[in-house]
Formats: structure tokens, C-alpha cells, sequence
């Protein structure tokens, strides 16, 4: 199906594109090799070895496939990143947009505004906004009991509900783009056939947006990922380990114990996971293009 | 078309690029004349408010300018907390270019810089310090490396039990109060409990929030005044995490949270548990704490944060006892911040000289009165300007100081100490965790971030 034209590389386009490639090489693959390259040294931050390092084969490794918090670390990152981006998107993003779209002029607006406004906050507001809310002393303590401490008690679940509320406007957006495709003839030609309202949505909303929920579920895992601040102010890791995901225990490991070699290993391992995501994303996103093409 | 506005605009840049270039030049040529010394400090952590930073290290640059008008001396702040500094730290050493001739430097990682090749030994300037003979041994040896003193202390922490002096009265407890024995901390609490149902009892931190400040504050102030004090066996070379001792610290621990003599988790786990104590006293939700000399300070009319006029009558401070009152009867553990020079400097004389302004009485004192210290020196802790800007508790602070044990000046200190947060952590949060389980999560703490054969137990 393709002609001689689009086989020849287009050199023009490589020259207009060749500032970006330049940057995104050194700001960023640049960075990513050298981090790489210091995952397998012995270089701390300060310390004997903070000048004078070297490469130490496969130490690193090893001390890293036997670190028990390392797995537990990874295990807690999947977890975040699942219920974050499953939970948030499909159940929460769905939701305000599914309401939205039958919802009145103005409340459709003042709630739009409200949850992109949540959106929009920086991650160190939110996670003070949700430290306040769920701490002794705070909104849900004054509810339950005044010695009521959620955050300590299920630090996961508040973290990944801190992350599901502020992604939840972004998801919205997307989904009522999304919800927006779906024809009403579609809808209209179900209703005559007799169909439930919990059927049509089921049968017929469902499948059409689905390539856009996939998408959207992906970008939220990637977003919660680089989402470092909003666990570090809340708990920086804590009670314990209880939420010590990747990226802040690669912190704590490269910033507080000094040891940088080891803290870039780990941040290798996320970079790994991003790319896994942000390969799946650009599959889906580009046989969604083709699919409506 | 274009030609019309764009010559004019282009010769208005170039003009305009020429004079900046040209006066670029001539600042260039006239910061040539002029020495500069770069001083790098915490600008938002040490000192109590950054109108005091400014102030102390304000004067400091105009002391020395006006004694040597050839030099300038450059402020660095370094905006952030106790990470964050040491971070910041670690960056700009690594080039001569950004190095600063003189840093502010925590006390515990003197020696990590030391042996990054960073700093300049200081001892040949040491022995012509009249200040320097004043400072107890322990306080010297902050900076030792290898033989040689890489840094010279600017201020200590130490810390005491602060009590509630109407409490106190109301429940029949000893006012003053000199407990002699953990016991007797304990019993005032278990007192506390009984007749002031609403009131926390026994502050003293646990867990990962406050970082190694937990054990500052809390922990290693009870283990040198246990059986076994040792934290890192210099013998064999490894981490102690399990000894009598530290089963004695966690079994007090374990007494304080099982009996719910403790405060609530939301404030020890905070990450602004070092500070809480500050305002929880002063706002009398606490009866006894275990505390940091800054208190006082904080509460006198200078420092005002916050302000407490009433603090001595309300507020008892009694030194931290021994395990049975066993000698030396005091224990507390010492830490603070030091300040060091540059290996490249390229004017070591002059930043030697600028180092002993900064350790002068005067400068001394005003740092340790505004940034919660104690002073090092064995006289300017006994100066009236020093014992009088917080009564009673600059003389409490200064009376401890000599009993003063140190952390381990070893790299892998903090990962020990991590250990330990998380131990007093789960004795907080879950009451019904052993003594043996607390131990157990030291051990495999310490185990898995190490390495097995680098822990031991003491028997």
C-alpha cells in the first residue's frame, strides 16, 4: 500500500526535527545512559568513593535481587500504580463523566471546575489538603472519633485515594471526550431494540470507549509514577515501609544513606517500568488511530 | 519591507550586548582586586527564624570585611532541611569551582566529607586556637579522621526532661522534679495517666518520621545510660543489634505505648515531630517530655516562637536520668552542627582566620542563644549571656553537655539508626509488638541493607 514516496526518509522532516532530537538526547537519554551506567558503580554521594569510583560488575545486582524492601518496594509501586490507575480511572474518571454528561447546565459547570481545579493543584497542596483530612485532629477524625488517625492506619489506601483525587479531573476530560464518540444513533437504535439503560452501557458504551479507557488508564499509571511528592510529604515512606514505593525508596537510598550507585539502580528498575507502560500506551494509542482511521 | 525597523533594532542589540559585555569586564576586573570567600549555611534549618540566619551571618561578613577590606566575603544560604543541606553539600563540593571555603556541616557527617577528599585538616591552625583548648574531648573529636581534625563544633544539641509544673502539683508528684531512674519517669507517667485522663503523659519520639532526630531526641538518650551503650563495636567492626542494652531502651519504649502513656501517632510520626514538643508544652497537652535544649530559647521573648512568657513556672527541666541512677547519673546524647574549610581553597590562611572570627565568645553565644544551641566551648557555656537568655534551661543544657555521648561517625550510621526508627515505630503503632520482635526488626533491618556478618549481639 505504500508508495516509493513513503519508503524515501523525508530529510527535510529529520532536519526540522533534529533540535528536538538533540534535546530529548541530551536532557534526556543522556541522563537516563549515565544513570544506568552508575547503577553499576560503587559511587556514593559523600564518602571515599564519592570521587574516586568505579565500576563494581554486578554487586549492586545481587545486593538488589537479595533486598528484601526491594521487592517489597516493587510490590507497593504495583500495587499504587494499579488501584491509582484502574480504580481511579475506570471507576472514579467514569463515573463524574458518565454523571456529567446527563447533569444540569450549572452543576455540570461547578463541578468541572471543581474537580479540574483539584487536577491542577500542585502535588505538595494535595497532599497537605489530604494529610489535614485524614490525620488526628483533621476533618475525618472530627466524623469519627477524635482519636481516629486513617492515615497511619491505612497509609496505602490514603495515599492511592490522595493519587485516584488528584488524577480524577484528567481522567474525567478524557472520558467525556471519549463518552462524546459515542453516537446517538447508536444509543437510540439499542433503545428501540428494548435494551436496559445498565445494558446499552454494558454492550454498546463500553466497547466503543474502551480503547480510550486503555489509553487513559496508561497515562495515569505513568503519571502516578513520576508522582513522587505526594507520598514523600504524606508519609515519606512510611509508617515503616508501609508506602515506601520505588521512587522514594530509591531517594532514601541514593539521598539519605549516601549510597548513590545502589539509589540509581533502583531508579533504573522504575525507568524500566515507565518504559514498559509508555510502550503499551503508544501500542494502544496508535491501533486506536487506525481503528477509527 | 523588513528593512525599514529591523537595522535600527539590530544595531540597538548589538550596542546593547557591546556595553553589557563591556561592563561585565569591568566588574570582572574589579572583583580581581578583591578576594572573595565563599560561606555556605543552612538558611531556612539551624537557626530558629531566618531573620536570625540573617542576622548571625550578616554579621559575620561585615565583622570581617571591616577587618580586612580586601576581601568579600560571598553568603551561600541553602534553602531546606537536614537532607537537603548535606545534599546540597555534596553537590557543590564535587567541583573546586563551587566548593565553599567555609561550610556549615552537621556534626554526623564530618567524616564522610573528610574522606571524600573534600576538606582541609585544620590542625596546624588548631594549635594556635586558645578557643579550641576549651572544648571537652568528646566535642573534638566530631571532627576526627584518620588522626587529623577536619572540623571544629559551632554549637551542640543535648537534651533534657521538660515537665508540667501544675500538673505536677495537682497529682502529688515532686516538684522540682529529679527523677533518678527510668522507673521514676515511668511512675510520674503511670501517675499522670491515672489522674489526668486528656492529657498526653510521656512524649518521646518514635518511628521514621523525624528521621535519625528520633534517636537525637528519644532513643539514644536512654541506651548510654543502659547496660550496653555500644552502638558500633569497634573491636569487630560491626553494628550491635541486640544487646541487653538495646532490649532495656526498647522494653522502655515498650512500657510507654503498651500502658497508652504516649502521645498520638499522627504527632510522633509527623515530620514535624522535632518541633511539636514545642508547642504542645506550651499549650500544656503534655506532662512530661523528653526533649531538646532549644525549648527554652524558643520560648523566651527574643526568639518568640513561639512566645510564652510564663514558660519557668509552668515548665520544670530536669536532666535525663541513668537506667538505675548508675554512674555518671546523666545520659544524653550529643549533636549538632561544625564548620569546615575547603581542601581547595585557595586562601587557606584567610579562611582560617575567618573560621576563628566566627568562633569568637560573641559569635559563639549569640549562635548558640539564637539557633538553640549549646556553646562547645567549656567557658562560654558558663557566660551570664549564654545561662540568662532562657531560665532555667540554659544551665540545664550546659550542666549535661559534658556527659554527652556522640553518634557513630560512620558512614553506615543512618542505616543502623533506620533500623531502630522503625523498631520504636512498630512499638508505637501496634502496643501488643515484643521486645523480641522490635529487636528482630532492627536486626533484619540492619541484615538486609548491609550485610549479615556485619551485625552482631552483645551478650
Amino acid at each position: 500500500m505504500t508508495t516509493d514516496a513513503q519508503d524515501r526518509p523525508d530529510f527535510l522532516a529529520l532536519v526540522l526535527l533534529l533540535p528536538t532530537i538533540l534535546l530529548l538526547l541530551i536532557l534526556f537519554v543522556g541522563p537516563v545512559a549515565f544513570a544506568f551506567y552508575l547503577g553499576f558503580t560503587n559511587i556514593r554521594l559523600i564518602g571515599p568513593t564519592a570521587v574516586h569510583f568505579h565500576l563494581n560488575g554486578l554487586v549492586n545486582l545481587h545486593h538488589l535481587y537479595g533486598d528484601s524492601l526491594f521487592w517489597l518496594s516493587l510490590k507497593l509501586t504495583i500495587v499504587f500504580l494499579m488501584v491509582s490507575a484502574i480504580f481511579g480511572v475506570t471507576v472514579v474518571g467514569l463515573a463524574l463523566a458518565l454523571l456529567m454528561q446527563h447533569a444540569i447546565a450549572w452543576l455540570r459547570a461547578a463541578v468541572g471546575a471543581i474537580v479540574v481545579v483539584a487536577w491542577m493543584l500542585p502535588p505538595i497542596t494535595a497532599a497537605l489538603v489530604w494529610y489535614a483530612f485524614s490525620t488526628t485532629g483533621g476533618t475525618l477524625s472530627l466524623l469519627g472519633g477524635s482519636q481516629l488517625d486513617v492515615l497511619n492506619t491505612f497509609p496505602m489506601t490514603v495515599v492511592c485515594l490522595a493519587n485516584i483525587w488528584s488524577t480524577a479531573g484528567f481522567s474525567m476530560l478524557v472520558l467525556s471526550a471519549g463518552l462524546r464518540q459515542v453516537s446517538s444513533e447508536v444509543l437510540e437504535a439499542g433503545r428501540m431494540e428494548g435494551a436496559s439503560r445498565w445494558r446499552i452501557f454494558c454492550s454498546l458504551t463500553l466497547p466503543i470507549i474502551q480503547p480510550t479507557i486503555v489509553t487513559n488508564i496508561l497515562l495515569v499509571t505513568l503519571l502516578s509514577l513520576a508522582n513522587f511528592s505526594l507520598i514523600y510529604i504524606m508519609t515519606a515512606g512510611g509508617p515503616g515501609n508501609a508506602t515506601d514505593i520505588l521512587p522514594i525508596y530509591s531517594y532514601q537510598q541514593a539521598f539519605v544513606f549516601n549510597k548513590l550507585g545502589y539509589g540509581a539502580l533502583l531508579g533504573d528498575v522504575v525507568v524500566i517500568i515507565a518504559t514498559i507502560f509508555a510502550y503499551l500506551y503508544v501500542r494502544m494509542s496508535r491501533s486506536s488511530r487506525l481503528t477509527h482511521a | 519591507m523588513f528593512s525599514f525597523w529591523y537595522r535600527p533594532l539590530l544595531r540597538t542589540l548589538l550596542a546593547g550586548a557591546a556595553l553589557s559585555a563591556l561592563s561585565f569586564g569591568c566588574r570582572g576586573a574589579q572583583a580581581a582586586d578583591k578576594t572573595v570567600l565563599t560561606l555556605a549555611y543552612s538558611e531556612t534549618y539551624v537557626f530558629d527564624t531566618e531573620d536570625f540566619t540573617k542576622k548571625w551571618w550578616g554579621g559575620i561578613k561585615t565583622e570581617f570585611e571591616k577587618e580586612h577590606p580586601d576581601v568579600t566575603v560571598q553568603l551561600e544560604p541553602i534553602n531546606g532541611g537536614y537532607d537537603d543541606i548535606i545534599n546540597k553539600l555534596s553537590l557543590l563540593y564535587r567541583s573546586p569551582a563551587t566548593a565553599p571555603d567555609i561550610a556549615q556541616m552537621a556534626t554526623p557527617t564530618v567524616d564522610q566529607f573528610a574522606s571524600s577528599g573534600y576538606l582541609l585538616p585544620l590542625d596546624k591552625y588548631l594549635a594556635t586556637a586558645s578557643w579550641w583548648k576549651k572544648f571537652p574531648p568528646a566535642i573534638q573529636s566530631e571532627g576526627a579522621w584518620q588522626g587529623k581534625t577536619y572540623s571544629v563544633n559551632t554549637g551542640e544539641n543535648d537534651s533534657q526532661l521538660y515537665y508540667n509544673i501544675p500538673m505536677f502539683k495537682k497529682v502529688g508528684l515532686p516538684v522540682p522534679w529529679q527523677p533518678k531512674s527510668w522507673d521514676d519517669i515511668l511512675n510520674a507517667a503511670r501517675v499522670i495517666k491515672a489522674k489526668l485522663p486528656g492529657t498526653v503523659p510521656l512524649w518521646i519520639l518514635a518511628g521514621t518520621g523525624s528521621g535519625d532526630n528520633t534517636l537525637l531526641m528519644g532513643f539514644n538518650n536512654l541506651l548510654p545510660g543502659s547496660d550496653t551503650p555500644t552502638i558500633f563495636d569497634g573491636k569487630t567492626q560491626k553494628w550491635v543489634v541486640d544487646s541487653p542494652g538495646i532490649r532495656e531502651v526498647l522494653g522502655f519504649y515498650h512500657a510507654v505505648y503498651s500502658e497508652h502513656l504516649g502521645a498520638a501517632l499522627s504527632d510522633l510520626f509527623s515530620t514535624s515531630g522535632v518541633t511539636a514538643p514545642v508547642f504542645l508544652i506550651q499549650k500544656q497537652k503534655v506532662a512530661i517530655t523528653f526533649g531538646s535544649n532549644f525549648y527554652g530559647g524558643n520560648w523566651s521573648n527574643t526568639i518568640c516562637t513561639p512566645c510564652w512568657p510564663q514558660a519557668a513556672q509552668i515548665a520544670g527541666v530536669a536532666p535525663i536520668p541513668t537506667m538505675k541512677g548508675q554512674a555518671p547519673g546523666i545520659a544524653t546524647t550529643i549533636g549538632g552542627w561544625d564548620l569546615v574549610a575547603s581542601a581547595t581553597t585557595k586562601h587557606p590562611d584567610l579562611t582560617w582566620q575567618l573560621l576563628d572570627l566566627m568562633e569568637n565568645e560573641e559569635n559563639q553565644i549569640n549562635a548558640a542563644n539564637w539557633a538553640g544551641f549549646v556553646p562547645g566551648d567549656a567557658d562560654y557555656v558558663k557566660s551570664a549571656d549564654f545561662l540568662n537568655f532562657a531560665v532555667p534551661y540554659n544551665a540545664v543544657s550546659a550542666q549535661v553537655l559534658p556527659d554527652g555521648v556522640i553518634e557513630p561517625p560512620n558512614a553506615n550510621y543512618l542505616i543502623w539508626s533506620r533500623g531502630v526508627q522503625e523498631a520504636t515505630g512498630a512499638l508505637a503503632q501496634h502496643p501488643d509488638t515484643s521486645v523480641d520482635a522490635a529487636v528482630k526488626i532492627i536486626s533484619d533491618y540492619v541484615s538486609n541493607q548491609l550485610d549479615p556478618s556485619q551485625v552482631e549481639t552483645l551478650k
